[in-house]
């Protein structure tokens, strides 16, 4: 148990260790693939962004110019009429009125003299404003005392330049209280002198709207600011906060006037969109990992109820086996079952279909009787290796005290049908085979009947007889309580072969689904061998016939070759404790070397075994000089003597002494121990049993 | 049983005739004991006429082949019958003893 838990334990180890790196492993990636795109994604949007604040300022400026080449033109275009007009000053007043006139984008327009250039009016400026209200135009003079034109930027800077000027811009209070720029050209006379300042004011509030309309991100906002620097304008309405690293500014200058305008744009604005895909990106990862997560569990609980199936598959399949070795315990399997006996050779065995099975066979020896049996339980596996462990059981327990084959099976089928709720039955084969005489008793209760295979003087040469031995069928025992089951006898001769099956043999089946039959059985057993060999035979025949189909019902043979034959004579010899009476054994062996007619080897070997089993009675089995007895019996059969020494002495087993070692150099050899080594050697089955306060020694010898 | 031992030539020969059982060997004991004393030069068993051996007759055999080891001696066995080379062989005696 602890081994498999180990196991266990590894597998469960491995497995959580490779699942947490797998969701590593994703994670990371998921992560370096989600960076990776949203660099580039980052990059692509500021690419996109710079574009767009560039196309908006293109189309600013555009507009700008418009305005700003309108303005120009209305002033340089009526230069040559300020010029025509520089004669004569009165005149002069017509020119700004014109500028004004012709051109929509003019608020006001002056004309400024050069002072003293004119000697009627050193300082001169006459100036024509739109009423922004009435659309009228007004004329009023700039030189005034308050106004010191001459001094303004508007019209020194053209006048030092000497070509039109861009003045910076400025609030004109009093006008038209709103934001204005001027612009200013020279005028100069036909002796290329300057004489007067041309000048154009143009109104800003476009300027306002223009930029109030331009803006590409929600939170973006415009400036624009005036060649020296000076703010003109702010669309900044309430994002005074955003500025800075949070900001990007896109700029451009306009021409001519020296403006720069500006967009900034928060960044937040411009990165929006990729956060918003990267929220997306990242739920998805998430999603992702906890998809992984919950794959591997179900994973891990599909391999931990794998896992258990195996475990329960090796648990059922060990105590699987567990059972087969009990059943294989319960039936005897050394082979030669009686190594000792002369008169018996058995042969068995047992091939389940299944880990466990429900044929059985027993046999073992009582009183000088075979006591065997073989049975089949209806239907394979697990419940029919139960019925069979209760069959072998219950022949053991009542064949133990009882010698009538048809009472053990009564007994047995009573038990059994008694509480038999799941109607199993066991077709069984019981016989009681007296080894002394080959008288067997035997009772079928519903088994397939028996092969009768002869070796002995019927047969041919080297093959054999088979019949079918007669039997009443009966019923399977555990069907019926009180049944009578009727018990039949026959006589065995020697090497007469009692051949015991299961219809797991005769039903065997090949791939054309053809049985096995009792034919091709009888055929396998032709050829005379001993019980192994006709084992050995049928299995040779049953594989050959079946080939590659599975087995599909346990097999089992059991076979009893009986090899004794009836007395034919005895003789009796009671000799008393003293070494004087042993040259009687000579005589006594003569006789029965006469009537078995055996040869002087033979009748010499039996005699000198004969005399060492009996030497050793007469000088050790009684106190000394106490009067003992020893009984002899001799038992003639056809293929055997028998010799039986009885005494009443001390309990002494001879068979138990050890074997001397014959190998031994002479000087190393001990004296004794001879007598019982050629006792062993001479003698074919040497059986000593201690029976009513008597030593019994058997000595056999087939001949 | 009968035995006869005859020495010559610093050879002490016996010949054996008979069966040689347990009542025997005890009867033919003091010859063997007769036969130690020669086991110091070469003792001869003849068995041409040796018909029987029990475990006892070996016994005295065995014996003075220990002793003849002791006395530097020699001890030959003679003219076996098959049935007594049978139990010489189921002995291991044939390993122990010179057979001629």
């Amino acid at each position: 148990m602890s081994k498999t838990d180990k196991t266990e334990k590894k597998v469960f180890g491995l497995s959580a260790r490779t699942s947490v790196l797998l969701v590593v492993v994703f994670i990371l990636t998921l992560e370096a693939t989600g960076i990776i795109q949203f660099v580039y994604l980052q990059r692509a949007i500021k690419q996109e962004a710079s574009l767009r604040a560039q196309s908006e300022l293109n189309s600013v400026t555009n507009k700008i110019m418009d305005v700003v080449n309108q303005a120009e033109g209305a002033v340089i275009n009526s230069v040559w009429v300020a010029e025509w007009c520089l004669e004569n000053p009165d005149s002069l007043m017509r020119v700004p009125q014109r500028v004004v006139e012709l051109n929509p984008v003019v608020v006001g327009s002056t004309i400024a003299l050069v002072p003293d250039y004119s000697k009627k009016y050193p300082l001169y400026s006459p100036y024509a404003v739109r009423n922004l209200e009435t659309g009228e135009i007004e004329t009023l003079s700039l030189a005034t005392e308050n106004y010191d034109y001459p001094s303004q930027e508007w019209f020194t800077q053209p006048v030092a330049l000497g070509k039109g000027y861009w003045s910076e811009p400025y609030f004109d209070e009093g006008g038209g209280e709103m934001l204005m720029t001027t612009f200013s050209v020279p005028v100069t006379d036909r002796e290329g002198k300057v004489a007067a300042v041309l000048t154009a004011d143009i109104s800003l509030e476009w300027l306002t709207d223009l930029m109030e309309h331009t803006q590409p991100y929600q939170n973006s906002y415009n400036t624009v600011v005036s060649r020296s620097g000076k703010p003109m304008l702010s669309t900044d309405a309430g994002n005074q906060g955003i500025e800075g690293s949070r900001t990007l500014v896109y700029s451009t200058i306009v021409d001519r006037t020296g403006w720069e305008l500006s967009i900034v744009i928060p960044k937040k604005d411009i990165y929006a969109g990729v956060r918003k895909v990267g929220a997306v990106v990242k739920l998805l990862q998430i999603l992702g990992i906890v998809l992984i997560i919950f794959i591997l569990r179900m994973m891990k609980r599909n391999q931990m109820k794998y896992k258990n199936l195996t475990a329960q598959k090796e648990v059922m399949e060990s105590e699987l086996r567990i059972g087969h070795n009990i059943q294989m315990a319960m039936v005897p399997k050394t082979f030669p079952a009686f190594p000792k006996r002369t008169d018996l050779d058995i042969a068995a065995c047992i091939v389940p279909a299944k880990e466990v099975g429900g044929d059985l066979y027993d046999f073992y020896i009582r009183d000088e009787k075979l006591f065997f049996c073989i049975g089949d339980v209806s239907g394979k596996g697990v419940p029919a290796s139960l019925v069979m462990t209760v069959t072998q059981s219950l022949f053991r327990a009542i064949s133990s005290r009882e010698n009538s084959p048809s009472k053990i099976v009564g007994s047995m089928n009573d038990l059994m049908a008694e509480k038999n709720e799941s109607s199993m039955f066991v077709t069984f084969f019981c016989g009681v085979l007296d080894l002394d005489t080959g008288h067997l008793r035997y009772c079928n209760a519903g088994h397939n009947p028996a092969l009768m295979v002869g070796g002995g003087e019927s047969a041919a040469d080297n093959g054999t007889t088979v019949r079918v031995l007669p039997v009443i069928s009966n019923i399977p025992l555990g069907l019926d309580t009180g049944y009578p089951f009727q018990e039949q006898e026959t006589n065995l001769s020697y090497d007469d072969t009692i051949f015991l099956y299961t219809d797991g043999v005769t039903e065997a089946e090949n791939a054309t689904f053809n049985l096995f039959g009792e034919e091709r059985l009888s055929a396998a057993l032709g050829t005379k061998c001993d019980a192994q060999g006709y084992l050995d035979a049928t299995r040779v025949a049953v594989n050959e016939f079946v080939g590659d189909t599975p087995q599909n019902d346990d097999i089992t043979v059991l076979v009893i070759r009986y090899l004794n034959t009836p007395v034919k004579q005895e003789r009796h010899l009671i000799l008393h404790n003293d070494i004087q009476q042993i040259p009687q054994l000579a005589d006594f062996m003569e006789t029965i070397a006469e009537e078995k007619h055996l040869n002087q080897n033979d009748t010499m070997s039996l005699n000198l075994a004969l005399e060492e089993a009996v030497t050793n009675v007469i000088l050790y089995a009684y106190p000394d000089g106490s009067d003992g007895l020893v009984d002899i019996e001799a038992v003639l059969r056809e293929h055997s003597i028998e010799f039986t020494i009885t005494d009443s002495g001390f309990p002494f087993d001879p068979t138990a002494v050890p074997e001397v070692d014959i190998t031994l150099l002479a000087d190393e050899r001990s004296i004794g121990g001879l007598g019982i080594h050629l006792v062993r050697q001479i003698m074919d089955e040497v059986r000593y049993q201690r029976l009513d306060n008597k030593n019994v020694l058997t000595l056999i010898k087939n001949i | 049983m009968n035995i006869t031992i005859e020495t010559a030539n610093g050879t002490t020969t016996a010949h054996l005739e008979g069966r040689l059982d347990t009542l025997a060997s005890a009867q033919v004991t003091p010859y063997f004991d007769q036969l130690q004393e020669h086991a110091d030069g070469i003792v001869v068993l003849d068995c041409t006429d040796l018909t029987y051996i029990a475990s006892s007759g070996l016994r005295l055999f065995l014996a003075l082949r220990k002793v003849a080891i002791s006395k530097n001696g020699k001890v030959i066995v003679k003219n076996i019958s098959d049935s007594i080379r049978q139990v010489f062989m189921m002995t291991g005696f044939l390993n122990i003893f010179e057979i001629q």
